[in-house]
């Protein structure tokens, strides 16, 4: 029902803008920018937690609205068509609005939109170099964050790049798993805060970092009792779902995040156009995993391997490095690992995985890439992947006047 | 309200900075270095930071954090326009956070918005590659129009800063009076190249030839935007075999090699450009860029 009706509204936005346009003079700057992603694959396999799947499929086709709304206001909307398992669902996953007026190089946002936490998180699936976002983002932000909320930041007037943000969302899609549906969870249960710096060296290289921590009241899981079914997916929030494939919902979570990022770039005379070099790379800490359930009782004699501890925490990295060395072509390679704890009943059982990735692709002009890339996964004890080799080729363009990309 | 009041302050504020400071400290934010070099000749005492350099095509530029940081600080930004900087230019206002400079009735000043462009297009279509329905945007490398930017920059800075304008009104006087004593130097110099014909790099040079009456007879990219192919340089190579083109012509921001293959086989003189200040050598301001731009054309022999 709620799909139906953002598809009526979002008509009506449409429509809206479009009359908007028929009235503006100015055909670029001030008009909606009106543009589309399309995005199809076939692959060999299956990622753990990932959102494509074996076989021939779509990525997210997008639609995406932006404009200048008057002197004070920037909006934009993003809905996401996907189909899985036969079903085609149409999701927004940006309709904000931001301000364009306040003084002192601060803005706010809101609405749904992207968070700014980490490196990736911000930047639009379709300009990543490879298919999948990495592990850590699969695992702990189910692939992307974006949420309903608000954001204030702020640019400090240094030459030096620094910015600050705080951000407040709903952050239903980062909420631990509730197998008896009877938990009482927060209404707004994510806040974070980041910061990130950045400058030139040189003429030809680039570089920010960025430091970003998540405050999640609703992440921390809790220990079930011991009649708990053998059937132990509940990480993964199902919100009434039979099929777990295809959600954007965290798979680990705990209270606290914590994300270090970095990323380098690199052309000759700092001229983008025929070659360019990005390395970046982030980390993730997920602290509180796993708590009591307030009034639970203790047990005292359970032997398990690894009984839980303040101390658990979530972990996940990667590195990754990608070399345009023609206007057609580019190529990267991309190493990351997540080290998770499943929670199985009143223990921790201890998981890993391993992404060694490279890719290949090849772009008609800056609006097309025609991608090959293989994976081969390392697992322990992780969905059931051991050493498996996949193989995806997929394209990616977009089509319509399409906005500036972020660094 | 709050923002209101903030504002108010800020404005009475702004007489004490500025009698603080007894010279014009206008912060200025240039897309090109063509632009950041004719701020420099209107207001001698400005704060001035380029984006690009002669040796980066102002089409790719990254919207990177040390762009953000001089975007926030800008009282003036100054760019070509005609959507040439529509890949990065609307982030870096965007994350910049600077009200200053959003828009034209503001601190933003377009180049392209104060002259006739080249080469308008009714209708655009991604299948043309990277064209812009506003014009050809490289317009500094016309005299006559760069004298007109020359007055409305001047009158934007005028209005943003005036209680300094006696300092823009004279160095534009200066300017102006420089320029124009050029011009018919240079209108001299370009004499014996009207009606040659050359193949060029994209349409960079396309109001440098209009106005010197240079005719590009064909375009190393196959579209414009997209990187020569092999294909397309032997199609160049039949054209060049009628004989009548005097040189292949690169900017110092393009790639060389397509024009050495089509030069060494047709036997033509390759020519690289500057594309702005700092292009080559010879090229240190304005008045220097289009004095190395024809003794360089007129070199060729």
């Amino acid at each position: 029902m709620s799909a139906l009706n953002t598809r009526v509204s979002l008509l009506a936005l449409a429509c809206a803008f479009s009359s908007y346009s028929a009235m503006a003079e100015d055909s670029s700057l001030t008009n909606p920018n009106i543009s589309a992603v399309l995005d199809g694959y076939y692959q060999t396999g299956d990622r753990p937690l990932a959102e494509r799947e074996e076989g021939f499929g779509l990525g997210e086709t997008e639609l995406a609205l932006s404009a200048n709304i008057d002197d004070n206001f920037y909006g934009k909307v993003t809905a996401v068509i996907e189909s899985a398992d036969g079903e085609t669902e149409l999701n927004l996953e940006e309709a904000f609005i931001q301000t364009l007026a306040l003084p002192s190089g601060l803005s706010a946002r809101a609405g749904r939109f992207l968070s700014d936490i980490g490196y990736l998180n911000n930047q639009h699936k379709h300009t990543d170099s490879f298919t999948e976002r990495p592990a850590a983002y699969r695992a702990f932000l189910g692939n992307h964050y974006f949420d309903d909320g608000i954001r204030l930041s702020y640019v400090a007037p240094t030459d030096l790049y620094w910015t600050m943000g705080v951000e407040a969302f709903s952050g239903d899609s980062l909420r631990a798993a509730d197998e008896h549906g009877d938990r009482d969870f927060d209404d707004v249960g994510v806040f974070t805060a980041l910061t990130k710096i950045g400058g030139d060296i040189g003429i030809e290289s680039s570089w920010q970092l960025g430091l970003s921590y998540l405050r999640n009241e609703n992440g921390l899981a809790y220990a079930e009792e011991h009649e708990g079914e053998e059937e132990h997916e509940g990480e993964e929030e199902h919100e009434g779902e039979e099929e777990h494939e295809h959600s954007h919902s965290a798979s680990y979570t705990g209270e606290n995040t914590y994300i270090a990022d970095f990323v380098y770039k690199w052309a000759p005379n700092g001229n983008y156009k025929y070659q360019n070099l990005t390395v970046s790379g982030e980390y993730f800490r997920v602290t509180d995993i796993f708590g009591e359930e307030p009034g639970h009782v203790e047990d005292i004699d359970d032997m398990d391997e690894h009984e839980i501890s303040d101390d658990d925490y979530h972990e996940g990295w990667y590195l990754s490095s990608v070399y345009q060395f023609s206007p057609s072509w580019s190529a990267g390679v991309r190493y990351g690992e997540v080290d998770t704890y499943e929670i199985h009943e009143d223990h921790l059982d201890p998981q890993k995985l391993k992404e060694t990735e490279v890719s290949l692709a090849w772009h008609s002009s800056h609006f097309t890439a025609v991608r090959f890339q293989f994976t081969h996964q390392d697992g322990t004890n992780f969905d059931g992947v051991e050493d498996d080799n996949i193989f995806t080729l997929q394209y990616v363009m977009t089509l319509g006047a399409h906005g500036a990309h972020q660094f | 309200m709050r923002i209101n009041s903030k504002l108010l302050l800020a404005v009475a504020a702004m007489p004490l900075l500025f009698t603080a400071t007894a010279k014009a400290e206008l912060n200025v934010f240039a897309c090109e270095v063509e632009y950041a070099a004719l701020a420099k000749a209107l207001a001698p005492s400005a704060d001035i930071y380029s984006a690009t350099t002669a040796m980066q095509d102002p089409h790719q530029v990254q919207a990177r954090p040390s762009l953000i940081a001089k975007m926030r600080q800008a009282d003036l930004v100054v760019c070509a326009g005609a959507d040439l900087e529509i890949g990065w230019l609307p982030m870096l206002q965007m994350k910049a956070s600077n009200p200053k400079v959003k828009s034209t009735d503001k601190g933003l000043f377009f180049a392209a918005e104060q002259v006739d462009t080249l080469d308008k297009l009714a209708s655009v279509d991604r299948s043309m590659g990277d064209v812009h329905a506003k014009g050809n945007p490289h317009l500094h490398l016309d005299p006559e129009r760069m004298l007109s930017i020359a007055q409305a920059l001047s009158a934007k800075m005028i209005k943003l800063d005036p209680q300094n304008s006696g300092e823009y009104q004279q160095s534009l006087a200066d300017f102006s009076q420089r320029w124009q004593a050029k011009i018919p130097q240079w209108r001299e110099q370009a004499k014996g190249l009207a009606g040659k014909k050359v193949i060029a790099y994209h349409s960079s040079f396309r109001y440098l030839f209009h106005w010197a009456g240079i005719e590009q007879v064909a375009d190393l990219e196959p579209k414009p935007g997209l990187a020569p192919t092999s294909s397309h340089l032997a199609s160049l190579l039949t054209r060049a075999e009628q004989g009548d083109v005097m040189a292949v012509i690169v900017a110092s921001y393009q790639d060389e090699r397509g024009a050495k293959w089509l030069g060494e086989r047709a036997n033509l003189p390759v020519l690289m450009l500057p594309m702005s200040v700092g292009g080559n050598e010879q090229s240190k301001d304005l008045f220097s860029l289009y004095d190395s731009l024809f003794a360089l054309l007129n070199g060729v022999k």
